[in-house]
C-alpha cells in the first residue's frame, strides 16, 4: 500500500519550486472504475492526489502532449518543468523518450511510486456490470480488496490485474527525483506463451485471425494519441502528398495502418498496454506489440525504456546482425 | 393516441424471419465480447442480451465511408453519377436513445442541404425499437426528459413485459409492421406492465445531468479557466467523437489510382489537431482546451440555439471508453455552476 | 489455355550498388524474368516499411530490396540499418499470416551482375510458386 500523505508531500514539494510548472498525478474519478489524471498548479491542489489500484494511466504521456499554441512578439517559451508520478512501467516511456532525445532529464520532475499491481477497468466492468454507486479498491499482499455498494470481498490479484501487470518486470521506477516507499524488486519473467501459440499456427489460420481483428477498426487513432511513444509531429498517416494509408476504412487501410504503427513501435513500445485500453473496438493490439518486444530481445538482445544512455535500436546496428534471410 | 399489441415471445424469431423477408434487417451481434450492429439472415445470429451496442446504430444512415462519386483521372477523365442506395433496411433492437439521435441529426442534412445520400437512406429505413430494461451506470436519458421506453422516436417499440414484448406503434411505417398476424391487441394488464417496467428502469438511472437553461449559461462563460482545467487531462484520443450517435463531423478526400478514382465522405474528429488546421498553417483552435470547449458548445449551446435541441442523447459511451475519465455529465454540471 | 501466373515484384535497389550491378547484368546481355520493376533509392537505408506494404496494397506481389554488402555503403551504415529493420519487418508479416518469402533483401554488389541475375530468378520462382497476393490488396471498388 503506498502511503498517500507521503505522495501528497512530495507532490507539494515539488509544485513549490519555482522551476516546475505544474504536477500530474492521479485522482479518484466519477466512476470509481477507473482513476483520473489530474493537474496541481499551487501546494493546496496536491490533496486530491491518491494512488491505489486504480491508477492504471500511463501519466508519461503529458510531458510531450504539451501544446505549444503560438507565441505572441516578445514572449518566450515557458520552459519550466513538469512533475510527474510514475509507476514502474510508466518510467519506462520516460527513459526511452530521453533516450529518443525527445525529452531532456532535466525537463521533467518524477514522484516514482513502487508499484504492486494496478485493476484493469474493463475485467473490473465485467465482473461488476450495472449499475454501482461506490467502488473502492485497495491492495493487499495478493488480493485486491474490492468494496462494492457496501459489501467488501477478496479477489485474487491475478483475476483483475492487466496482463502486464503479471510479467511486471520493473515494480520500481527506473528514474526518480523522490520514491514514495521502498524500492520493490521484480521478480516476475516477461511471459509470451501466448505470442509462441500464435506463431505455432499456419499463415492462413494467423491471416484469418488478424483479418477479423483489422476489420473492427475504426481507424480512430485513439491507439496513436494514447501513445506516450506516438510524438511524431505529423503522423505518416496524416500525409497528404504523398498519402501513404489512405483515409477510407476498409481492411487494406486498417491493416497497413496497424501493421506499420507496431513496426513504428518496434524497440520503443514499453508495454504499458494505453493502446489496447483506449481502444473502443477492443482490439488485441499488445499481442502485436509483444510480439515484437519478443523478437528484439531474441535478435538483438535489447529492450526499450532501460537505459537512457543507450542507443535506439533502429538507429544503431552491429556488424554480426542476424542476416540469414539476406540473399 | 397510440396502437398497443403483445408479441409472445417465442413468436419473436418468426417476426425476424418475416422481416428478414422484406427488408435487409441490422440486429445487435456478439462480435468477440463487442455487440455490434450487423447486418443477420436468421434469428439466431442475434444476441438481446445487451445494454447497448459499442458503436451506435448512425453508420447506417452516414456511413463511415461514402462514396460521393467516381471519376476517371487525367485531363479527358469523366465523372460519374453518384449511386444512391435506395435499397429497404430494418434496424431491429435499436434503444429508444439512438433513435432519437437521427432525429436530431437529421436537420444536418437536410436545412441547408439535401444530402441524397443519408436522406435515401433515412426514408428508407425502418426503426424497430428495444427498450431498456436495464439501463447502464453511465446512461442518463431522463435528463433531456427521455425515457428508456420511450417510442417517440422509432417507428414500433418492443418492451419486455415476462414473457412476451408490448409492441406501442408510431406512424404509418409502424402500422403496416403490425398488420402481421404475430401481433396480437394488449390488454390493459400489459400496458399496466410495461409502465411498471418502464419507471423500473427510469428509477435505475441514477446519474442525472442539470441542462437547464445551459445554453444561455455556456454564454457567459466562454473564456473561463475552466475549460481549460476541464481539457489538461484530454488526451485527444477522438473515442468519444467516433462512439457518439450525435457527432456527425466529416472530412471528404479524393482517392485514385492512375487509371479510376473517387471522392468519398469520411468521418472527422474535432478533437485532433489537425481539425481546423488551415492550409496556411494557422490554427484558430491549436491546444485542447479550444477543441474541448468546441465539443460542448457545439452539444449544448449552438446546437440549441440553432436548431433548438441539445445534441446529446444520453447514452454515455463516451463516459465508459474515455481512457482519462472526463465525465460529460461532471462537465457540464459544473459547467452549469461556474461563475461568470 | 489458362492464362500463367506472372508476378509483379517491385525492386527498391541502391543507386550505388545493386542498381548498377542491375545495369551491369543488362549490358552484360544476361537473360533474366522480366516481373522486376526498378525503383532507385539512394541507399537500401532509404526503404522505409511504409513504402513495402504500400506496395503490397498496390498490387505487387512480391518486394525485393537490393543494397551494398556490410562494410560497402555508400553512406558507411546505411546498408545494416536497413538489416535491421527488414527482419523486424519480416517477422512482424509473417506473425500476421503473410508469406514472408514475399519480402526479400539481397546484397548485391555494381561488379555482380551475374548475382542480380540469379537472385531475380529465384525471387521470381518463389513468387510464382505462392501465388498472387490477396490478403490485404486495395479493393480500389468504392
Amino acid at each position: 500500500m503506498v502511503d498517500e500523505n507521503l505522495l501528497q508531500d512530495a507532490v507539494k514539494k515539488t509544485v513549490a519550486r519555482k522551476d516546475v510548472k505544474y504536477v500530474v498525478g492521479y485522482d479518484k474519478g466519477t466512476t470509481g472504475f477507473q482513476a483520473a489524471p489530474t493537474f496541481a498548479f499551487e501546494e493546496k491542489d496536491a490533496d486530491k492526489f491518491i494512488f491505489s489500484p486504480i491508477c492504471v494511466n500511463n501519466l508519461a504521456v503529458y510531458p510531450i502532449l504539451e501544446d505549444k499554441p503560438p507565441l505572441r512578439r516578445g514572449e518566450e517559451p515557458d520552459s519550466r518543468k513538469i512533475g510527474i508520478v510514475l509507476k514502474g512501467c510508466d518510467s519506462r516511456a520516460i527513459v526511452q523518450i530521453i533516450q529518443e532525445k525527445g525529452l531532456k532529464r532535466e525537463d521533467v520532475v518524477i514522484i516514482g511510486i513502487p508499484c504492486t499491481g494496478v485493476v484493469d477497468p474493463k475485467k473490473l466492468k465485467n465482473r461488476f456490470p450495472g449499475q454501482i454507486k461506490s467502488l473502492e479498491i485497495k491492495d493487499e499482499n495478493d488480493n485486491f480488496i474490492v468494496t462494492v455498494d457496501g459489501k467488501t470481498q477478496n479477489i485474487s490479484k491475478d483475476e483483475l490485474m492487466p496482463d502486464k501487470c503479471k510479467e511486471c518486470e520493473y515494480p520500481t521506477p527506473i528514474i526518480y527525483d523522490i520514491l514514495i516507499g521502498k524500492e520493490i524488486k521484480g521478480l516476475k519473467k516477461p511471459n509470451y506463451k501466448e505470442i509462441e501459440e500464435l506463431e505455432k499456427k499456419s499463415l492462413d489460420e494467423k491471416w484469418k485471425i488478424w483479418e477479423k481483428e483489422f476489420d473492427r477498426c475504426i481507424r480512430c487513432y485513439a491507439c496513436r494519441n494514447a501513445c506516450p511513444m506516438c510524438y511524431c509531429k505529423e503522423c505518416m498517416v496524416d500525409i497528404l502528398d504523398p498519402q501513404w494509408v489512405r483515409r477510407s476504412v476498409n481492411l487494406s487501410e486498417n491493416t497497413a495502418w496497424n501493421m506499420l504503427r507496431a513496426f513504428h513501435l518496434a524497440g520503443r513500445c514499453i508495454g504499458c498496454g494505453e493502446c489496447e485500453r483506449a481502444c473502443p473496438m477492443d482490439i488485441p493490439l499488445m499481442k502485436l506489440n509483444k510480439k515484437i518486444t519478443k523478437d528484439i530481445q531474441e535478435m538483438y538482445d535489447y529492450k526499450a525504456g532501460i537505459d537512457a544512455e543507450a542507443k535506439p535500436l533502429l538507429a544503431m546496428f552491429k556488424p554480426d546482425d542476424p542476416e540469414e534471410f539476406i540473399l | 393516441m397510440m396502437n398497443s399489441y403483445i408479441l409472445l415471445k417465442e413468436d419473436l424469431p418468426k417476426f425476424i424471419k418475416e422481416l428478414i423477408d422484406k427488408y435487409k434487417v441490422f440486429a445487435p451481434v456478439d462480435d468477440n465480447d463487442v455487440t455490434l450492429f450487423k447486418e443477420i439472415k436468421n434469428p439466431k445470429e442475434m444476441n438481446l442480451k445487451y445494454n447497448n451496442s459499442k458503436l451506435p446504430p448512425k453508420s447506417l444512415l452516414f456511413c463511415q465511408t461514402e462514396t460521393l462519386f467516381k471519376f476517371t483521372p487525367g485531363t479527358k477523365g469523366k465523372i460519374q453519377s453518384p449511386g444512391i442506395d435506395n435499397g429497404k433496411k430494418a434496424v431491429f433492437g435499436i434503444r429508444p436513445c439512438d433513435a432519437k439521435s437521427f432525429s436530431i441529426i437529421d436537420p444536418v442534412f437536410k436545412e441547408d442541404f439535401e444530402d441524397p445520400f443519408y436522406l435515401s437512406k433515412r426514408e428508407n429505413l425502418l426503426l424497430v425499437g428495444l427498450s431498456c430494461t436495464n439501463p447502464y451506470s453511465n446512461c442518463f436519458c431522463t435528463s433531456f426528459k427521455d425515457s428508456p421506453a420511450s417510442s417517440k422516436y422509432v417507428d414500433i417499440l418492443l418492451t419486455d413485459i415476462g414473457n412476451k414484448y408490448f409492441v406501442e406503434v408510431n406512424g404509418d411505417k409502424g402500422k403496416q409492421i403490425v398488420k402481421s398476424k404475430l401481433f396480437k391487441p394488449a390488454a390493459k394488464t400489459d400496458e399496466d406492465k410495461k409502465n411498471e417496467v418502464e419507471k423500473k428502469a427510469k428509477d435505475q438511472i441514477i446519474r442525472y445531468q442539470k441542462t437547464d437553461g445551459i445554453a444561455e449559461k455556456l454564454d457567459k462563460i466562454f473564456e473561463n479557466h475552466f475549460w481549460k482545467e476541464v481539457a489538461d487531462k484530454c488526451l485527444r484520443c477522438g473515442a468519444c467523437t467516433y462512439l457518439c450517435p450525435t457527432c456527425h463531423c466529416f472530412d471528404i478526400q479524393d482517392e485514385a489510382t492512375m487509371t479510376d478514382g473517387a471522392r468519398v465522405r469520411i468521418w472527422d474528429t474535432c478533437m485532433i489537431p489537425e481539425y481546423t488546421l488551415q492550409a496556411s498553417g494557422y490554427n484558430p483552435r491549436p491546444e485542447r482546451m479550444n477543441r474541448m470547449r468546441n465539443r460542448v458548445y457545439h452539444k449544448y449551446n449552438y446546437y440549441p440555439k440553432n436548431l433548438g435541441v441539445i445534441a446529446c442523447v444520453g447514452c454515455g459511451r463516451c463516459i465508459d471508453n474515455c481512457p482519462v475519465n472526463i465525465d460529460i455529465i461532471d462537465v457540464v454540471n459544473r459547467a452549469g455552476e461556474v461563475k461568470p | 489455355m489458362k492464362e500463367k501466373f506472372e508476378p509483379n515484384i517491385i525492386g527498391f535497389l541502391c543507386n550505388w550498388c545493386s542498381y548498377a550491378g542491375a545495369d551491369l547484368a543488362g549490358t552484360s546481355r544476361i537473360q533474366y524474368p522480366p516481373n522486376l520493376k526498378v525503383i532507385r533509392v539512394m541507399c537500401s537505408g532509404r526503404v522505409n516499411p511504409i513504402f513495402v506494404i504500400n506496395a503490397l496494397q498496390q498490387g505487387a506481389d512480391g518486394v525485393l530490396i537490393g543494397g551494398c554488402h556490410p562494410g560497402d555503403c555508400h553512406y558507411e551504415r546505411g546498408n545494416y540499418l536497413a538489416r535491421r529493420r527488414m527482419a523486424v519487418l519480416k517477422n512482424m508479416l509473417e506473425y500476421a499470416g503473410i508469406d514472408p518469402r514475399r519480402v526479400r533483401m539481397t546484397w548485391v554488389s555494381a561488379a555482380e551482375g551475374n548475382k542480380f541475375a540469379e537472385v531475380v530468378t529465384e525471387v521470381t520462382e518463389d513468387i510464382k510458386k505462392l501465388g498472387p497476393m490477396q490478403h490485404f490488396r486495395r479493393e480500389n471498388k468504392w
